[in-house]
């Protein structure tokens, strides 16, 4: 093998159009790809890579990651609800010319009751918080929205981060959403 | 040959004897596309099966020890204790196991069957026992008892024995592979209902509730540092009826202060449907009381 083969760089920047329709969504996911580095451009003419949440129509030879997607012709396919380290690797993956599935699911197993232990518990009002981060909304909007100072926003968030042992607010919603997965019940 | 060596020669001899005593104990429960699960004798015509395992059928063929093939019927499933429940068209010959007791560290041998009859063989040790336990499904657990070995999705309700071959119960896989025993006492508690009515009937208040930190400035209120905070209410249910609404945070049912669900969980037994139950929610920055009443947990 040529030594240019074996030179990789480090991390690449991709260019990636995102294809949403929710604009929370779509905000979510643009901060996420902005968040792993990449550059999102508007059309898929001079993209990379496609990163679509939902099944969408074959876009023009780039090649397509899909969030809750099943068509087999995809070459990502990931679930809705794939953490932001998922959705980077299954962008470089495909982008490399390589086709992502989700291990098949073993099913969870016969659990028992969440017991872990209270410490890092959040309180209601950074649970509020959280779910305004995971809409997209800018510090400023949250504020708003819960009629709170900026500094009680940020401070909310520093909480949250440290919590959940998160580095970023894309970080910070997943955690939020697998903690929720586990520990919320219906009794 | 040393002494050493015949001990291991005799273990491995009362293995696989115990494994071929071991086919009379179970079936292989059929399914028209091809999969088959592993079920145990439980009577010479009940069969009892891992409910997360089982195919979502009504009907089954089921191969029993001398290769025959039975039709049977599901008689019904709860997926709180993961114990399903099939009958069997005409009866087997059947002979009853004593019930053991787990004992950390003793050996333990768990079978499962193979679409053609034959008999699969795990052997491992008891690697944890524990007090009842609740199922994240509801089902309360008579006790904790997992073990040390791998076993395959096809394996899953097929019977543990112990070293002297009395029955610890049914296995079952838990999270991440890990393998659990489903014990004897629990599967004697969840015939009756099953038989009679295909289910068993639990509690419910119809409400999600996800653990959450009580603010500061109601902790002492509150007499408590956490609480379930209901994240919704099924419309029509007990607890939306009673006026529950999502944001409240419940700190104690009945006067007993909960912090974990399973202090809930452990409210709603099948004695619980049509009793009321006495909430204490934070709400609003106040504690308030709020009275429901337990209804019997739609079947899904």
């Amino acid at each position: 093998m040529s030594e240019a083969a074996l030179a990789l760089a480090p991390r690449k920047t991709l260019r990636v159009v995102v294809q949403a329709d929710d604009p929370g969504r779509r905000a979510g996911l643009c901060q996420l790809l902005s968040s792993a580095g990449h550059e999102v451009v508007a059309s898929a003419d001079f993209a990379d890579v496609a990163l679509a949440d939902g099944e969408r129509p074959a876009s023009h030879g780039v090649p397509i990651v899909t969030l809750g997607g099943a068509a087999a012709d995809q070459a990502g396919l990931l679930p809705s609800d794939a953490s932001p380290e998922q959705i980077d690797a299954a962008l470089r993956a495909v982008a490399a010319g390589l086709g992502v599935r989700p291990i098949e699911d073993a099913g969870p197993g016969f659990d028992a009751m969440p017991e872990r232990s209270l410490q890092n518990l959040l309180t209601p009002r950074e649970i509020e918080v959280l779910s305004a981060i995971a809409y997209g909304l800018s510090n400023k909007a949250i504020a708003r929205r819960l009629s709170i100072s900026l500094h009680t926003v940020k401070f909310h968030i520093e909480s949250l981060l440290r919590k959940l042992g998160a580095h970023s607010r894309a970080e910070a919603v997943a955690k939020g959403l697998a903690l929720r997965r586990n520990q919320m019940l219906e009794l | 040959m040393t002494a050493t060596s015949n001990l291991l020669s005799d273990l491995s001899r009362a293995v696989a004897d115990r494994a071929a005593a071991a086919r009379a104990a179970l079936v292989a429960i059929c399914t028209p596309d091809g999969r088959h699960s592993t079920g145990t004798l439980w009577r010479s015509d009940l069969v009892v099966a891992s409910e997360q395992a089982l195919p979502k059928a009504d009907e089954f063929q089921v191969v029993a020890a001398d290769g025959s093939s039975i039709a049977a019927q599901l008689s019904g499933r709860d997926r709180g204790t993961n114990v399903a429940l099939i009958k069997l068209s005409q009866p087997v010959s059947f002979s009853p196991a004593a019930a053991g007791e787990a004992e950390v560290g003793t050996l333990v041998l768990a079978f499962g069957a193979d679409r053609a009859g034959g008999v699969t063989t795990r052997l491992g040790v008891v690697n944890q026992t524990g007090p009842e336990w609740y199922s994240a499904r509801g089902g309360r657990i008579d006790q904790r008892i997992v073990l040390d070995m791998r076993l395959a999705r096809a394996e899953e309700g097929g019977p543990v024995f112990d070293s002297v071959g009395a029955l610890l119960g049914i296995s079952t896989l838990g999270p991440r592979g890990q393998v659990l025993v489903i014990p004897s006492a629990t599967v004697e508690r969840v015939i009756p209902p099953l038989l009679k009515d295909g289910r068993v009937a639990r509690g419910w208040l119809g409400v999600a509730l996800q653990p959450v930190a009580v603010p500061d400035a109601l902790q002492s209120a509150a007499g408590q540092a956490s609480g379930l905070m209901v994240m919704s209410t099924v419309d029509g249910g007990p607890a939306a009826t009673a006026g529950i609404v999502p944001g409240d945070i419940m700190v104690a049912i009945d006067g007993e202060a909960v912090r974990r669900h399973r202090k809930i969980a452990a409210r709603l037994g099948p004695d619980s449907i049509g009793r009321t139950a006495d909430l204490r929610v934070i709400r609003g920055g106040a504690i308030v009381s709020v009275q429901a009443t337990i209804s019997a947990r739609p079947a899904t």
